[in-house]
């Protein structure tokens, strides 16, 4: 029983922070129609800028200000930073391409992925960077917590995964209670048309990149919060994401959010069940099974054409 | 415009009428106008034919050993060779079929893995090479049909997706195949070590003389080489590459015409699928060793970048391409070329610049100042910002021109790297005289950076480039060099 | 036994019924006209027999065998053929090669075969040339000669019409569809078109149904005319027939329009 309350926390925080990065994939992919290889490494690179800030901070030993308010500033500056960079990769590798035949978009994601996770080993090298969490106020983080049974929830991992829901549900508000988040859907099912009534396609689209970057800038500082990061993890990561985001049904943003989770549970209970080294292999196995039976997804929208 | 006649009458049996039709069918003498002396040359060249190419190139590879007598040269030479091969396979996948195989090289693993399993110690199973290499082939074949068959009605998007978790799987499935239900199949991590070398006509094709790459091996990948090449050429010139041609085109109206549009995309998926496991045969009997890192994201890019810049759909195109990422990537893990590299490439871009107008000569002509001048201003403040190493040799009169400081502070390598990318995008998005003016700094920046940042870590380096260039092939130039120029009318 | 019959076809999209149990048939050798407004259903009826739709109810007959459920490669190998309304020509392939490119469906040199180029092969490829070059010389001098090699988008609209009908008649179809042959163009080609779709049932033997706009093309060519409204038939039967039936005029100019003559 533990073993499984255990595994259960384990699922959220991981199905978290898959959601967040699906969420990206998501969102550009209903408005753009492309898959962005890159996000996995904005998202790894919310990871660093996490890293950079919190040495600048003093470190986790030395922190010059509370901790709750260390965690916030990181975070703000990784979702800051990686939304920066979003835009930039759009404006530059992504917008020229917008009329191009769709792999050329495909095509240039996939460089730019290449080029950022490449970027990133020549500045910082390939040593991993420990945010050294544990050390925060001599551990609370960790030995502070919930008690569930016998398992003592450590409240890091509590503040995370509320924060990353907290994270949706606005995001939620802001897509479907907004006149941009309207603007937004409006665009994802038609972008001539949406253009036609007015709508700035090219503001919509920076702002969907704004967004999507940022929750994967929040969700690398959630991951490095727990597990140290390196260069290489934008390439696992973002395939994981995507995997939820296809699970889910991709352009959903609610579908996003289960995949994630879904993900999560498939991942840490067959890691705990198991065997750590094949759970990768399941996982795959069930993206792969909805690729070819339901290649919408839980909730997305089968498309038709008109011939 | 169109060709009608007065209501009631039909074309009159002479001949096209004159003005729009005449104008279009003067098409090629007027190309042959347009380029003078070239334009004679290239007319010419147009019509030799395929086969006296194919037959010089492979003649000028085969003559390298002869002068080049350095086993890392001919390895570097091998190495393009299955790059040529692996670039002809993707062809056929991406370039003619149209489909984005971001799996691709997980069936180069395959054949070599498979060759690994059926020629070495690992089972004790010694297949002959003749009977190996086929074999492998057709595994590669029916790989690619059994990852093609659940994927055929998949759109682009989610057959990116799924062929790149072909590639994970397989990654996975290599790594952790040393305890598969408590044995060991793949050897892990640790791949799978003393693999046969090719056994031909009863003897064995020794993969090193005295510790030099066996120069036999090179003609034997140029063979594969000749044999593909030709073999995919057939089948593009046939019905089967006219079918592959209209469904690139249209495949709703390919599928109306006749075309199995789904069967075509299997057919090219599985034949690009069999020729990377054919091109992994010989590989894992050259290295007489396979381990998964090979065979992973970092070669697929480095292939597909072959693809797009030669070209992709251009078989001639593609194995250009191989043949200039090939050699690039090497001479790049080598500092002092690259520095030569970079140099060379600077120089020629600014002297083309300059021939073509009085502005770009002014830009070149201020780039060249401006760096004598920072480079003088810093010996002056202080010399030991000058004193860093420097390449010698060619790049020698770089000495004074590129800042090249002593000791690096930390800060100034980041800094300065994502100086030059936020310069770089200014400058694309800048206009008229700014643009000029912030091109002067941009190019200094960027030579800085190159020698100081970049040059100290080749390996990120080299893939730096390779990134960089996919993003401004697709940006710039996305039928690469040898591609068909295609025009979609909306 | 008419070749080509429609029994009871129906299609709907979601809530939207397309194709309301449509019986049509098509006997050898007949030119058969389908008219209606816009958002009738008559190229929802071409995809429906050409297999890119698959009716929810009813059956589709092709020389007495059902069709139903076949690919759209299948139906074109047992000898149906269309063009486009929008026109789908492989644009950047060239004249000539368009048409052999149709010629897939009946030739059957295999990647074996064409990686080895053998003798039989290349008869093949030499017969699928000259098959092309005929198709092509149905159209006088509009589609002969140098044109052969250009590439398609060169073409002017008129002749890339005239290309996606040779294209159509390559794959050596009994039955060809046309969809609106004669959308875009002037009287004089109109009327070159007209003569042609006769030449094609007279020359060419092709059973033909044809969907068109323009009442002198239907008038000129038909033996029968079908009227279709909302995916329902409304009117059957020769032209001066159809054309002042009620029901038709109705759906073409609104209600109360015959009652104000």
């Amino acid at each position: 029983m533990d073993q499984f309350i255990q595994l259960t926390v384990d699922a959220l925080t991981l199905g978290s922070v898959y959601a967040l990065i699906a969420l990206g994939y998501t969102l550009v992919y209903g408005v753009l129609k492309l898959l962005n290889f890159a996000h996995g490494d904005v998202f790894m690179v919310g990871s660093f800028i996490g890293f950079g800030v919190l040495q600048v901070l003093g470190g986790t030993s030395d922190p010059v200000v509370p901790v709750w308010l260390l965690i916030v500033l990181i975070t703000g500056a990784a979702m800051a930073g990686c939304a920066g960079l979003g835009v930039v990769i759009e404006r530059f590798a992504y917008r020229p391409l917008r009329d191009a035949p769709r792999i050329a978009p495909l095509i240039s994601a996939l460089g730019v992925s290449f080029f950022l996770s490449n970027s990133m080993q020549l500045l910082f090298g390939a040593t991993p960077r420990n945010y050294n969490t544990f050390d925060l106020s001599n551990g609370a983080l960790y030995l502070k917590g919930l008690d569930i049974g016998n398992v003592r929830v450590p409240l890091l991992r509590i503040v995370t995964i509320l924060s990353a829901f907290a994270l949706m549900v606005a995001l939620w508000f802001l897509v479907n209670r907004t006149r941009t988040g309207k603007a937004m859907r409006a665009t994802s099912y038609d972008r001539e048309a949406a253009a036609m009534m007015g709508i700035d396609i090219d503001r919509v689209i920076v702002f969907t990149f704004v967004l999507g970057s940022a929750l994967a800038g929040a969700a690398g500082v959630m991951f490095a919060l727990r597990v140290p990061t390196n260069v290489s993890i934008g390439f696992i990561a973002g395939l994981k994401g995507f995997t939820a985001a296809v699970i889910g049904g991709i352009g959903s943003i609610p579908g996003a959010m289960a995949g994630g989770l879904i993900l999560g549970f498939a991942e840490a209970y067959s890691q705990g069940y198991i065997s750590t080294k094949w759970s990768d292999l399941i996982v795959f196995s069930i993206l792969i099974g909805f690729m070819i039976f339901r290649p919408q997804g839980l909730l997305g929208r089968a498309d038709i054409r008109k011939v | 415009m169109s060709d009608s006649t007065p209501h009631g009458s039909r074309v009159p049996a002479e001949g096209p009428a004159v003005g729009q039709d005449e104008w279009v069918a003067r098409h090629a003498e007027r190309r042959l106008m347009r380029g003078g002396v070239l334009g004679s040359v290239e007319e010419r060249l147009r019509r030799v034919p395929w086969w006296a190419w194919l037959v010089l190139f492979v003649a000028a590879f085969s003559l390298l050993p002869v002068f080049e007598g350095s086993g890392y040269v001919r390895r570097v030479a091998f190495d393009t060779v299955l790059y040529m091969l692996l670039a002809l396979g993707l062809n056929v996948v991406v370039g003619w079929g149209g489909l984005l195989d971001l799996g691709y090289v997980a069936f180069y693993g395959i054949g070599a893995y498979a060759y690994a399993l059926l020629d070495s110690d690992k089972f004790g199973v010694h297949l002959p090479s003749l009977v190996a290499v086929p074999l492998i082939v057709v595994i590669g074949a029916v790989a690619g049909l059994l990852l093609g068959l659940p994927s055929r009605r998949l759109s682009g998007d989610y057959l990116a997706i799924v062929t790149l978790f072909f590639l994970q799987l397989f990654q996975t499935i290599t790594t952790n195949g040393d305890s598969m239900f408590g044995h060991n199949v793949t050897g892990g991590p640790n791949g799978i070590l003393n693999v046969d070398p090719f056994h031909l006509f009863g003897h064995d094709l020794a993969v090193q003389h005295g510790g030099v790459f066996a120069v036999s091996y090179l003609y034997v990948a140029l063979g594969f080489f000749v044999v593909v090449f030709v073999a995919l050429r057939f089948v593009n010139h046939s019905r089967t590459g006219r079918a592959w041609r209209s469904l690139r085109e249209d495949p709703l109206a390919a599928e109306a015409m006749g075309m199995p549009v789904n069967w075509l995309k299997l057919m090219s998926f599985s034949f690009g699928a069999a020729v990377a496991a054919f091109t992994g045969t010989i590989y894992a009997a050259l290295a007489a060793s396979v381990f998964p890192l090979t065979f992973y994201f970092v070669l697929l890019i480095t292939v597909y970048t072959m693809v797009i810049l030669g070209g992709s759909g251009s078989q001639a195109g593609v194995v250009a391409g191989a043949l200039i990422v090939s050699p690039l990537l090497e001479m790049l893990r080598d500092g002092s070329k690259s520095r030569v590299i970079f140099f060379v490439i600077l120089v020629a871009a600014l002297a083309l610049a300059a021939l073509r107008s009085r502005t770009l000569a002014i830009v070149a002509l201020a780039t060249i100042a401006f760096g004598f001048v920072v480079h003088a201003v810093c010996g002056a403040i202080d010399s030991s910002w000058i004193a860093g190493e420097h390449g010698g040799g060619f790049a020698g009169f770089t000495d004074h021109w590129v800042v090249a400081p002593e000791h690096l502070a930390r800060w100034i390598a980041p800094v300065s790297y994502i100086g030059v990318i936020c310069a770089t995008l200014l400058v694309t998005v800048a206009r008229g005289r700014l643009r000029l003016v912030l091109l002067v700094p941009t190019i200094y920046l960027a030579a800085f950076v190159w020698e100081n940042v970049m040059l100290a870590k080749p390996e990120p380096t080299r893939f730096i480039v390779l990134g960089l260039i996919l993003i401004a092939l697709m940006i710039l130039r996305p039928n690469g060099l040898l591609g068909e120029r295609r025009v979609e009318i909306i | 036994m008419a070749l080509l019959e429609l029994r009871g076809v129906s299609l709907a999209f979601g809530g939207l019924q397309v194709v309301h149990e449509l019986d049509l048939h098509v006997d050898e050798g007949e030119i058969v006209s389908v008219i209606g407004p816009n958002g009738a259903g008559k190229t929802t009826l071409f995809n429906l027999i050409t297999g890119i739709y698959r009716p929810h109810a009813g059956d589709i007959l092709l020389d007495g065998r059902s069709i139903v459920g076949l690919q759209p490669h299948e139906i074109s190998r047992r000898g149906i053929s269309r063009t486009f309304q929008t026109l789908r020509l492989f644009l950047n392939m060239s004249v000539k090669e368009n048409v052999m490119a149709a010629a897939y469906g009946h030739t059957k040199a295999g990647v074996f075969r064409s990686m080895l180029r053998t003798p039989g092969m290349r008869r093949e490829e030499r017969a699928i040339e000259e098959l092309a070059s005929q198709r092509l010389a149905f159209f006088g001098k509009r589609l002969m000669g140098y044109r052969w090699d250009q590439p398609a988008y060169s073409l002017s609209y008129a002749n890339r019409r005239r290309l996606e009908i040779a294209r159509a008649t390559a794959t050596n179809p009994r039955l060809l569809l046309l969809d609106e042959p004669a959308a875009g163009m002037n009287p004089a080609e109109t009327h070159e078109i007209t003569e042609l779709i006769g030449e094609l049932r007279a020359e060419g033997g092709y059973t033909i149904l044809v969907i068109e706009h323009d009442m002198h093309v239907v008038e000129g060519i038909s033996d029968r005319v079908v009227a279709l409204d909302h995916g329902v038939k409304i009117a059957e039967g020769s032209f001066e027939r159809v054309a002042t039936d009620e029901k038709v005029v109705e759906a073409y100019l609104g209600l109360n329009t015959m009652s104000q003559k």
